[in-house]
């Protein structure tokens, strides 16, 4: 018998109604490898909402609650309210929402959440657009990224705005523990959602989720796509508990940004200075994570003043 | 009063096809309709759009049941099973395919056509062999077939109406008007097929909360595939990679360790064979 | 039982308390707060065992509960004119998903301008959310009809969620005596909640989904057929209500005093109290006048508000609020049910007390000279301009 690398059970159905290739789909499926069936999830309108299939079937091994696009955060306050209160005991309860129901229109009720210490975990699928609606810009679409709400052609050049920092202002509020996963590095993704459900108080997990349509690549390049936008430095994957921060793949050096953004349509308009203009970017992001990194000690922009336990016995799982 | 209902699958285009041939039919003097089916659009699934075609205002807001004809973008719709449902019994049927017309499964009465819009289209530049874009070659040979819109006009509203190659998608219509090739209909008692009697809907009998607990596993997605993954066992390392990265659970791992492709759920999108390793894993053509 | 001189925000509070919520949610607004504040309290002195929230918003007030709820908790929030207007999409979810929240609304005007002052523009605005809607009089009623809510709320037969206001400062910060029944009063009348259709950990299923038009259509029927099964449910809850505490406020559509009358007034809220008095006021002076208070505008008590037309000639509504329809909304609903009766009688409107304005019993003898002269108008705005000096006498 082969060894497996993540766990075998299935809590992703199949018969879902993702596109080909879809990285939210792989994403939620390795997800709930990590977090078991005793998961209640929260959604709001998203992709997910349509890759779970129309009523009478659900594609989820596991309970779901739908809710409104904006209220997230205060769906799993109310859960692991009934939870607490009617004493069910080993439940991990966990809101699953796209990046505009996060850091756009859900932003104020994931703050509510984290403020409030909320004994749950708040996942982001990010896929860098409103998708379900058909590629508008959101706020976390990177600078320069086509959508149909951000053209090219005329004046204009993709998306003018930065991506929005949604770790950052997850991390100002002190979560228990935050985390960059990638369905691309699966078994780093499934590790770092099973130690986020052994963790009590509010969680936060950032997904990177491609997505062939909106991103405009052929959908057997998901993988690929979601590898080299962490060995480029675009997505690095790292966990911060207790205020301290780990790259969980370290890179001696990141690959040129090119060949992330050379396989993505929504980035073939790109001027060669535009792409520099990322570069620099990209490099700048990765250095201050890496003084993070290296410093392992309080007082940097991730720090709380609590102690190194957390980072105590951790392994590193790529040099 | 012409109605026409199209089969395709998300991203290959007809909801833009029933937009064209709706555009082009106004520039013949009609008073056309056109609308997709009211869906949530996902790439590669199916999608139906709906065109009517009349001398005067169409005072019809409801989908087509009953269609004068039938357009199919990709034959492997026409396994699914609803794409002929209701069509009319002196109707036609037009499917983008390389078989001959006499091949199609129909109805007696039914006009059969056929045109390799997906050659045409690979040929002029339009989409990917994933996922050729075939709606202007298609409406090509719709219109040779049916004479719902002159050609002069379909060329005329690709030109106004379709942003990327433009000159492309007019050769392609070319193209298709010039290829495609009809069947005389079946007799009564030569039919095959899907029958075109209109499916009554089951009784309603619901719980009173919109709660959902069947699975989603009795849902085949198997149509929405033009590619399928074939593993050579002989190489297979039985690496798990195939597993571990399939976005729609449909590999398995046996009890040796060897991957197995449910394919009433695969929805060939290719990662398995482009994360093998060995390279055990080639995409080939759905038949 | 014990009789506590409270405010109605208090009887909210004792309601919830009695009714052993298990999760509150809490956000500030005036003139709600001190529900939320008494709450805490009891949360926080231990006599009320419940997850009380500090939610960021209304929005997330009710969404926190309507969560808690699908998970099979009791629930209960409060609040009041703009927090009710951001909770408006989340009220269609609690009705869609029949989940059996209680909520507690302050009866208050909507800005702008802002205003403060009692107002049902904001509930009227919700009329359409799938919600049942109780209007209370006195803070005595709000008690009660707060434990009455539980028990149809919950009931098997109807699952879905309710609203009991009461009028901004009039009922919310005035204090009366009410008479607090038992714990175990309470108890024998409100068990623990009696769960269906609600999410299980472990158990794979999906709450709230997504849907073809047929199946839509469907559970939109369902929500209409529960919506049905209130009234009847409502008859045989304060049934037992009375029988256990001797206090029964009479249904849907109580009436004061219509037996022979000929022009009877429909009121909602406080304005009730006031109406009564000047019903016997007007009686003395030869005046065949009634009083019908109207309880539960949702579902609308169609065929308790024909009853009562079948022996009046005419009917004055009284809105406390004005949405922008031909006429306020009770009136409205009050025509439409009684187009087909026959005889029909004549429906005047009056617009009064928004704002906060005082209803005072000269305006509604006003409504009665109205409604009793030679042609009652369809719509009057009482009391536009601004009160007479009285100062000086």
């Amino acid at each position: 018998m082969v060894k497996l690398t993540i766990p075998a059970t299935e809590l992703v159905r199949p018969g879902h109604a993702a596109c080909p290739g879809c990285g939210p789909a792989l994403a939620m499926r390795l997800l709930l490898k990590g977090l078991g069936p005793r998961t209640v999830l929260s959604m709001p309108a998203c992709c997910w909402t349509v890759i779970a299939t129309p009523y009478p079937t659900t594609a989820l091994g596991v309970a779901l609650l739908d809710n409104p696009i904006e209220s997230t955060g205060a769906s799993i306050s109310g859960i692991r309210a009934a939870v607490d209160a009617l004493a069910i005991p080993d439940v991990t309860v966990v809101g699953f929402a796209g990046d505009g129901g996060t850091a756009d229109i859900g932003l104020q009720a994931l703050s509510g959440m984290l403020e409030r210490r909320t004994n749950a975990i708040y996942v982001m699928y990010d896929n860098e657009a409103y998708m379900n609606t058909g590629i508008q810009r959101s706020g976390a679409t990177p600078e320069g990224a086509w959508t149909t709400t951000t053209p090219v052609g005329g004046a204009g050049r993709g998306k003018p705005e930065r991506k929005k920092d949604i770790m950052g202002i997850v991390l100002a509020h002190r979560p228990v523990y935050a985390a960059t996963l990638n369905p691309s590095f699966p078994e780093d993704f499934v590790r770092k959602a099973a130690k986020a459900r052994e963790i009590a108080g509010p969680r936060f997990l950032h997904v990177f989720a491609p997505c062939p349509p909106g991103w405009r690549y052929s959908s057997e390049e998901t993988i690929e796509i979601g590898r080299l936008a962490t060995d480029t430095g675009v997505f690095p994957l790292y966990e911060v508990a207790d205020g301290h921060l780990r790259l969980t793949r370290r890179l001696s050096s990141l690959k040129p940004i090119g060949e992330y953004l050379g396989r993505q349509g929504r980035y073939a308009h790109l001027t060669p200075e535009e792409r520099a203009r990322l570069q620099a970017e990209v490099r700048s992001g990765w250095e201050r994570i890496l003084r993070e990194d290296a410093s392992g000690s309080p007082g940097g922009p991730f720090s709380s003043r609590s102690s190194h336990a957390a980072t105590k016995g951790d392994t590193v799982e790529a040099a | 009063m012409l109605e026409i209902r199209f089969h395709g699958r998300g991203g290959q285009g007809a909801v833009v096809a029933s937009e064209l041939l709706a555009q082009a039919a106004f520039l013949d003097g009609k008073r056309p309709q056109s609308f997709p089916f009211f869906g949530v659009e996902r790439r590669g699934a199916p999608v139906t759009a709906y065109c009517r075609i009349d001398d005067r205002e169409v005072r019809l807001r409801t989908s087509i049941t009953r269609p004068d004809i039938v357009v199919v973008l990709e034959p492997g719709l026409l396994r699914a099973g609803s794409a002929m449902e209701g069509l009319k019994p002196d109707g036609i049927l037009l499917v983008n395919s390389r078989e001959e017309p006499a091949a199609l499964p129909a109805p007696a009465g039914v006009r059969r056509a056929s045109v390799d819009a997906t050659t045409i289209a690979l040929t002029h530049g339009l989409g990917t062999p994933m996922m050729p874009i075939v709606n202007t070659a298609i409406l090509g040979a719709l219109a040779a077939a049916s004479g719902a819109v002159s050609l002069g006009a379909l060329e005329q509203a690709i030109d106004r109406f379709v942003p990327a190659h433009p000159a492309e998608n007019r050769a392609a219509a070319r193209d298709g008007a010039a290829a495609v090739r009809v069947a005389p209909p079946l007799t009564a008692g030569h039919s095959r097929g899907a029958s075109s009697a209109v499916a009554r809907a089951p009784p309603l009998e619901l719980p009173d909360a919109p709660m959902a607990v069947a699975s989603s596993a009795t849902i085949a997605t198997a149509a929405w595939r033009t590619l399928r993954p074939e593993i050579d066992q002989r190489r297979c390392t039985r690496c798990n990679f195939c597993w571990k990265f399939c976005p729609d659970v449909a590999i398995e791992l046996n009890a040796e360790g060897f991957p197995v492709v449910h394919l009433e759920h695969c929805k060939g999108c290719g990662i398995c064979a482009a994360e093998c390793p060995p390279g055990a894993i080639a995409m080939v053509a759905e038949g | 039982m014990t009789q506590i001189v409270m405010s109605g925000n208090s009887a909210q509070s004792y309601a919830a308390l009695l009714a052993r919520v298990q999760v509150i949610a809490a956000y500030p607004i005036t003139p709600q707060t001190t529900i939320v504040e008494k709450l805490a309290e009891f949360v926080a002195n231990g006599r009320l065992a419940a997850q009380y929230l500090q939610v960021e918003s209304e929005h997330s007030a009710l969404q926190s509960v309507v969560s808690a709820s699908a998970l099979g908790a009791r629930t209960y929030t409060a609040t009041s004119s703009q927090g009710l207007l951001l909770m408006h999409e989340v009220l269609h979810w609690a009705s869609g998903l029949r989940v059996p929240v209680v909520m507690g609304v302050v009866n208050r005007a909507v800005a702008p301008p802002w205003s403060i002052g009692a107002d049902h523009a904001d509930t009227i605005a919700q009329r359409d959310t799938g919600w049942i809607q109780f209007y209370a009089e006195s803070n005595q009623e709000v008690l009660d009809t707060v434990l009455e809510a539980y028990r149809i709320a919950e009931d098997p037969a109807v699952r879905l969620p309710a609203m009991v206001t009461e009028d901004a400062f009039y009922l919310s910060h005035t204090v009366e005596p009410v008479d607090v029944p038992s714990a175990e009063t309470v108890d024998a009348f409100l068990p623990a909640r009696e769960v269906r259709a609600i999410l299980v950990p472990g158990v794979p299923a999906r709450l709230g989904s997504f849907t073809g038009p047929i199946e839509y259509v469907g559970f939109r029927r369902d929500v209409a057929r529960a919506m049905e099964r209130v009234l009847p449910t409502l008859a045989a809850v304060e049934e037992d209500y009375a029988r256990r505490t001797g206090r029964d406020h009479g249904g849907p559509l109580p009436t004061y005093r219509t037996e022979d009358a000929d022009a009877v007034l429909l009121t909602m809220g406080t304005a009730t109290t006031t109406a009564r008095a000047v019903i016997d006021a007007l009686r003395e002076e030869g005046h065949r006048v009634g009083l019908a208070k109207l309880r539960v505008f949702r579902p609308f008590p169609v065929e308790a508000v024909r009853a009562l037309a079948a022996s009046v000639d005419r009917i004055g509504v009284l809105d406390r609020s004005f949405t922008f329809g031909p006429t306020g909304a009770a009136a409205m609903e009050v025509r439409s049910a009684l187009y087909d009766a026959s005889p029909r009688p004549l429906v005047s409107d009056f617009v009064a007390g928004i704002g906060g304005r005082d209803i005072t019993p000269e305006a509604i003898t006003r409504m009665f000279a109205l409604l009793e002269g030679p042609e009652p108008p369809e719509l009057t705005w009482i009391d536009l301009a601004a009160p007479e000096a009285s100062a000086d006498g």
